[in-house]
């Protein structure tokens, strides 16, 4: 695994991850859209 | 029209019923193939650009439209087109949306069938005996080997695994929309998400397992897939923008007629912005961050780079993991699970191909849901016939998804996306989608979705189809050469191949037949509408 290969990774497997869980978060914790 | 008394009972629900539908097969299966084929980093930066250039808007546009159809008191695709569109052919632009997932699930049915008969398999050992032969076992298991061989009902024969699954798909849809496709969801798709954790936490622990071969070890594997070659080089290569594109399209299942008949079931204020935005990061989750860690890796740490080398998605799948599993430590235990991660996948994704085409013949056609789960296990039950019997090399269902599952997949999403911005308005449709948002859409959007996904879309689409159709070896002048691949040949000259011409005239026939009850709905609902504004 080269250090092109670890940030490849990193940033592509990081990236899906913390999109994942912000929307998560979003919709289980986040305010309801005003009406 | 009258309202539909079907509703999503959670927002959870509705985004894990359209997360469900998008995470199937190609994620644990084909994007790892994809993205080692075409070296790391230069494929992922085309299918992120994909990403956010065509997946995600055209999701917002599918289900900004499902919603207002459904506000309108329509569900089906037709049914949603002939609203939005408000003209006598609007709702044939929703005929794919209609015949495609239907058409699909013909043989997708089926293949979820090999996954719970693989899972079975796995679980009474089958996969471990000393010198099974799985190249054979799957030519006999699915009927690759030749015509009819899969028409028997043993546990090594995919029969009985294709009525066991036909029966949970109708059963789930005849318990309705919460209580059937979200039940399903809500469980289903946790549990997979927890099996691939647990099986990605067993390859990324498996070092070196052959001290024979010191090469051959995770790290190595993870190189495989994720390792950059020539970056610039990569993204010159008119196939790797193809191949990202594509796949970014497919399995986010935008344009496929399950997110717009699924988002009819929401309520005028229910946001769709951020509920679109999650199902598509559940997928892409499930996709970059277990399927991209899996199933590449654990292939390559027991056969090394030259066993996945060539291997479609069927090849990965059903010949190669199963002997990689052969050699793990509980490998039995493991490839269970598997199979059952990808039987879950497929499940779920197969039920989001049943509603669109009950909802059309409740709505379109006045029938009660009885009769319309009928008419639907009829039409579909032929096609799954077809497939299964005309096995051999997997001719017919490969011709069907072809010409349905990928080029009406191309077409359909042009269509939603052009509705959406043009034929709306940019500005309406940004309202619309606007509408009780839980968060709202950056202003570079509005270009995008108006400018550069339909274009986008349409340049893979010619690539696509200049390509897979005509042959283009994607050169210039006298260089350039068009070889008609096999999808061309199957059907006219020589080697014409009779099971692939006789797909394509039963979906042919299919796509008739749908016209017609199409044309018949219109004249119901014009009645419908004479009758409440008389």
């Amino acid at each position: 695994m080269t250090t092109g290969g670890w940030i490849t990774m990193i940033l592509s497997v990081g990236f899906v991850t913390v999109l994942f869980i912000y929307c998560v978060c979003r919709v289980l914790f986040g305010k309801p859209p005003d009406e | 029209m009258p309202q539909s008394k079907e509703v999503w009972t959670s927002r959870l629900g509705v985004i894990l019923a359209v997360a469900g539908s998008a995470v199937g097969l190609g994620n644990f299966l084909r994007f790892p193939g994809l993205a080692a084929q075409y070296g790391g980093a230069s494929f992922m930066i085309a299918y992120f650009l994909s990403l956010l250039l065509l997946g995600i808007p055209i999701g917002w546009a599918e289900w900004t439209m499902g919603r207002q159809g459904g506000l309108a008191g329509y569900h089906s695709s037709p049914g949603i087109f002939h609203a939005t569109v408000r003209h006598p052919l609007g709702k044939y632009l929703g005929l794919l949306g209609f015949i495609i997932p239907v058409v699909v699930y013909m043989y997708y049915v089926y293949i979820e069938a090999w996954c719970l008969g693989y899972a079975l398999n796995a679980a009474t050992g089958t996969f471990s005996v000393a010198g099974v032969d799985y190249g054979q076992f799957f030519a006999t298991f699915t009927g690759a080997g030749a015509d009819g061989v899969a028409l028997h009902f043993g546990l090594h024969d995919v029969g009985l695994f294709v009525l066991i699954v036909y029966a949970c798909n109708f059963y789930f849809i005849f318990q309705g929309l919460s209580k059937g496709i979200e039940f399903v969801c809500k469980w289903g798709m946790p549990i997979l998400i927890l099996i691939a954790l647990i099986i990605l936490a067993r390859v990324l622990t498996l070092g070196t397992p052959d001290a024979a071969k010191p090469g051959q070890n995770v790290l190595n594997g993870l190189g495989f897939m994720w390792n950059p070659r020539d970056v610039a080089a990569g993204l010159k290569n008119p196939q790797l923008w193809l191949a990202a594109a594509g796949q970014i399209f497919f399995s986010l299942s935008v344009g496929f007629g399950a997110i717009i008949t699924y988002a009819s079931y929401l309520k005028k204020k229910d946001d769709v912005v951020l509920s679109s935005l999650t199902a598509a990061a559940c997928n892409e989750f499930c996709e970059v961050g277990l399927g991209g860690l899996i199933t590449v890796p654990a292939a390559f740490v027991f056969l090394g780079a030259a066993g996945i080398v060539g291997q479609g998605t069927f090849g990965l799948g059903f010949n190669v993991l199963p002997f990689v599993f052969s050699k793990m430590p509980f490998g039995d235990f493991f490839a269970t699970i598997f199979y059952l991660l990808l039987f879950l996948a497929a499940i779920t994704s197969s039920l989001s191909m049943l509603q669109p085409g009950i909802v059309f013949f409740e709505e379109g056609l006045g029938l009660g849901r009885k009769a319309a789960m009928g008419c639907l296990a009829l039409l579909t039950g032929l096609g799954t016939l077809m497939v299964w019997w005309f096995s051999k090399d997997l001719k017919a269902l490969d011709t069907i998804d072809f010409w349905i599952g990928t080029v009406g997949i191309f077409i359909q999403g042009m269509i939603l996306i052009i509705v959406y911005a043009w034929h709306i308005g940019i500005e309406e449709a940004w309202r619309e989608t606007h509408a009780g948002a839980a968060m709202r859409i950056p202003g570079f959007y509005q270009p995008v979705m108006r400018y550069i996904a339909p274009t986008f879309l349409l340049v893979v689409f010619v690539l696509f189809i200049a390509a897979n159709v005509f042959g283009w070896n994607f050169s210039f002048g006298a260089a350039a050469k068009f070889t008609p691949t096999n999808y061309v040949t199957d059907l006219v000259g020589p080697k014409a191949s009779a099971v692939a011409r006789g797909s394509f005239a039963f979906m042919t026939a299919v796509i008739l037949l749908i016209a017609w009850l199409i044309h018949r709905a219109g004249l119901n609902w014009a009645r419908q509408s004479k009758g409440n504004h008389p």
